[in-house]
């Protein structure tokens, strides 16, 4: 029964969910159970994937639920590409919480923090997982439902507006995906990707028109595109990105946006693939006539090719103007998905398979990369926001003398996606400019100017990393960091105890922009009236001062205001430019000093994932290779999961 | 929210056992059935008009509306999809008995789908809520100006 080890991963995300909710009356008892179950969650992927073995045989297992047979039950397949997604998904997912365990306050923690996490990671786990069009819809919510709350997680004023766009569109994208789904249904008689695939290979015997499935999967795509971000579908990420905790961002952004790059390649590549377009006629337009045999991509290739391009120029030079580093890594991210899916162009319009193989695994290498690096990205701002209460470049600079050691892992995670030899960035783009390039040679129809958008993408790239760095890791410190972090250390813990910090801040007249430095932040998330009043009061350059002596006063009082005043006080930064809501759970400053050492630490190690995963890369690439071929092997995939067999009883 | 996921699942897996003698009688018979297929591409045309019409609204309650409305009228879409018989009968018969019956599995699929709906139109109007809390208004230009940060 090495069936079974399918589902596995599945039970154990969704068991410490559960187990999450259970154990809620002790907060210690939480993140216990949350992070073992976490660690169980990477031993139970790494079982999976050693069982699938990507980069060598490359077994398809399928799990039939309850036993009913594919075209009939729910399946759930484990082939070299979900094993490879599920792989990545889990190191990304296992640091965003360790981290998660230190940087969100008690209150989040008890405020149903764990369990959403779980069960955004069951959501995430059965859409790499399904073989069913329709469980595929059903695993998309569960981790969208999840992801909602955990947008809306801090829910001021920014997080609420943020939240808002997110849950409606993507209920709207639930809709239109529901749509495409019952379309297909009604037009093929099936929802088991196999089923479909082997019906839309031979749609005579299946009695299956052509046209309306190309229309309906054109709608599906528009959903999965909206899933990954992509232009024209980019306008919630960098709002989302900004309202979630940077744990859940580095999940989202590392992890959930890869749902939609997966959906891609298994329903595009795998399933519909199978199909030849058919002729087109539209009224007032020229008929077109494909060559018999062409596949579906050529239709969806152009259609990559586009929203790739424009992702990746918009991503960029967006990412160029903003002056938040979160929005910097946000804007990145969106032109990065476009790296992802530039090298699935190519693979979609060449006509070659080995160039389409190398377009594939080019892109699942690409989108490992992006998952560890800017996960590692986002957890590096977020350790800056939890220390400094910003991420603003403008207040934070100098970090670089200060911490080291968070400079560094920036530095990494910046590096691998620049695409620096040693990491793991490196091939990554390599493959991108290496599909393109052999399609180029190959003579393939707009080749060319994907290899010009990959150096312009690579460009812009280094462009808005290089100034991230120089604004917030070199340059001489702001009067925050000064403040915050006065003497070197290894890491952000070494800066003195709250009370001299937040004195210092007042006595040196800090022109810091941000209210409630380092330590007293504790005390200033609590605060009520006082502090709100004070951040409202116009310029906070002027103020600061004012702000750090009402703090301090007011400091006494705190302890007794309402769970609402914490939430209220904790959002309303001046013109909701700073926000430190997170804070004010960690009991005090030895605390949070243990709490920031490790998130420096958590930062580092994923750091040296990224240079030990560049230096060992020849099993991922492997694994990459395995699971793009994987992807391409229509054939072996309905074999595996709908044998002939079935196809009997089901009488057609 | 997972048992929600799983137990409708099973239902669906079910049916679709059911539906493997059905379907082929069940979807010659959608095809002729002609009046009622008239009625209800109507009828959805227009829910979809009502629901986009809402959802460009500057209200939220009526953008959550507008969604509910979207989303529900896919979900009568899909139960169209299964083939509507003026005489539908109950898909139950022995193997391959079960001709001219109307599909059962869209229904199952359709039942899944009410429920996370239901979940989800529950957070958009605690989201509303929450939205009018935070910014004393509900009218989404508004929101956006009060809310307009650098960037």
């Amino acid at each position: 029964m090495t069936e079974t080890i399918v589902a596995a991963p599945l039970l154990v995300a969704l068991v410490t969910a559960i187990a999450t909710l259970l154990t809620r009356a002790s907060d210690r008892l939480t993140r216990a159970t949350s992070l073992l179950g976490a660690g169980a969650y990477l031993a139970a992927v790494a079982v999976l994937f050693r069982a699938v073995d990507p980069a060598g045989a490359g077994r398809t297992l399928v799990y039939q639920v309850s036993d009913w047979r594919a075209p009939f039950g729910i399946t759930l397949v484990a082939d070299p590409l979900s094993a490879f997604v599920l792989g990545f998904g889990a190191l990304v997912s296992l640091a965003s919480l360790a981290f998660a365990a230190l940087y969100v306050d008690a209150y989040g923690q008890r405020l149903s923090f764990h369990p959403l996490y779980h069960f955004m990671m069951v959501g995430v786990t059965g859409s790499f997982l399904t073989g069913d069009v329709f469980n595929l819809f059903v695993w998309f919510e569960v981790m969208l439902m999840s992801s909602y709350i955990l947008v809306l997680f801090y829910s001021g004023p920014e997080h609420t507006r943020a939240a808002l766009n997110y849950v409606v569109l993507n209920l709207l994208g639930s809709a239109v995906m529901l749509l495409a789904i019952g379309g297909l249904y009604a037009t093929t008689g099936t929802l088991n990707m196999a089923d479909l695939a082997r019906r839309l290979a031979d749609p005579a015997a299946y009695d299956v028109a052509l046209l309306p499935v190309l229309g309906l999967s054109a709608v599906l795509f528009s959903v999965f595109a909206l899933k990954a971000g992509l232009v024209p579908f980019q306008f919630w990420v960098p709002a989302a990105y900004r309202a979630a905790p940077a744990p859940v961002t580095a999940m989202l952004a590392g992890v959930v946006k890869k749902v939609g790059v997966y959906a891609i390649v298994r329903l595009y590549f795998t399933v519909f693939a199978a199909a030849s377009l058919p002729a087109i006629r539209l009224p007032g337009l020229a008929d077109f006539s494909p060559d018999p045999g062409v596949s579906f991509l050529a239709f969806f290739g152009p259609v990559l090719f586009v929203m790739a391009t424009a992702s990746v120029i918009f991503g960029g030079f967006g990412a160029v103007g903003r002056v938040d580093l979160d929005d910097v890594l946000a804007y990145s991210s969106i032109a990065q998905v476009g790296f992802v899916v530039l090298p699935l162009a190519v693979a979609a319009t060449v006509t070659s398979p080995a160039i389409r193989t190398v377009g594939v695994a080019a892109a699942l290498v690409y989108a490992f990369n992006h998952g560890l690096a800017k996960g590692l990205l986002f957890l590096v701002s977020g350790t800056i926001e939890d220390a400094l209460g910003t991420t603003d470049m403008a207040a934070v600079s100098g970090l670089a003398a200060r911490s080291p050691l968070l400079a560094g892992a920036f530095l990494t995670g910046a590096l691998a996606l620049v695409g620096v030899p040693p990491l793991s960035g490196f091939f990554g783009k390599f493959l991108v400019f290496d599909a393109a390039a052999r399609a180029y040679a190959g003579g393939a129809s707009g080749a060319g100017i994907a290899i010009g958008v990959a150096l312009l993408g690579a460009i812009l790239t280094i462009a808005y990393y290089t100034r991230a760095w120089n604004a917030v890791f070199w340059g001489d410190a702001t009067e925050l960091v000064d403040a915050v972090l006065p003497t070197r250390g290894p890491d952000l813990g070494a800066s003195p105890a709250g009370g001299a910090v937040a004195d210092g801040a007042g006595r040196d007249e800090a022109h810091t922009g941000v209210e409630g430095t380092d330590d007293d932040r504790d005390a200033a998330t609590a605060s009520g009236d006082a502090e709100a009043e004070a951040d409202r009061t116009g310029e906070a350059e002027t103020e600061a001062d004012r702000t750090g002596e009402e703090e301090r006063d007011a400091a006494p009082a705190r302890d007794d205001s309402s769970p609402d005043d914490q939430e209220s006080a904790g959002t309303t930064g001046d013109e909701g430019r700073v926000q430190l809501p997170h804070s004010g759970g960690h009991p005090g400053p030895a605390s949070r000093r243990v709490a920031l050492a490790g998130e420096v630490t958590i930062v580092v190690s994923m750091a040296i994932a990224v240079v030990a995963f560049g230096v060992g890369f020849e099993p991922v690439v492997a694994a990459a290779q395995g699971a793009a071929e994987a992807a391409l092997d229509t054939g072996g995939y309905v074999d595996a999961v709908a044998p002939a067999a079935a196809e009997e009883v089901s009488g057609s | 929210m997972t048992g929600v996921a799983t137990a409708p699942a099973g239902l669906a897996a079910h049916s679709r056992a059911v539906l493997a003698a059905a379907q082929e009688g069940g979807e010659a018979a959608g095809t002729t059935a002609g009046e009622p297929n008239v009625v209800l591409a109507a009828v959805l045309g227009l829910l979809f008009a009502v629901g986009t019409y809402l959802v460009l609204r500057r209200d939220v309650v009526r953008v959550v509306w507008g969604v509910s409305i979207v989303s529900q009228s896919a979900n009568v879409y899909l139960v169209t999809m299964g083939g509507i018989t003026p005489a539908g009968d109950a898909p139950i018969g022995g193997h391959g008995g079960a001709a001219g019956a109307t599909d059962p599995l869209v229904q199952a699929l359709v039942l899944t789908a009410i429920v996370i709906g239901f979940g989800t139109t529950a957070l958009a109007l605690v989201l509303t809520y929450r939205v009018y809390e935070e910014h004393g208004t509900i009218d989404t230009r508004e929101i956006g100006e009060a809310g307009e940060v650098d960037g």
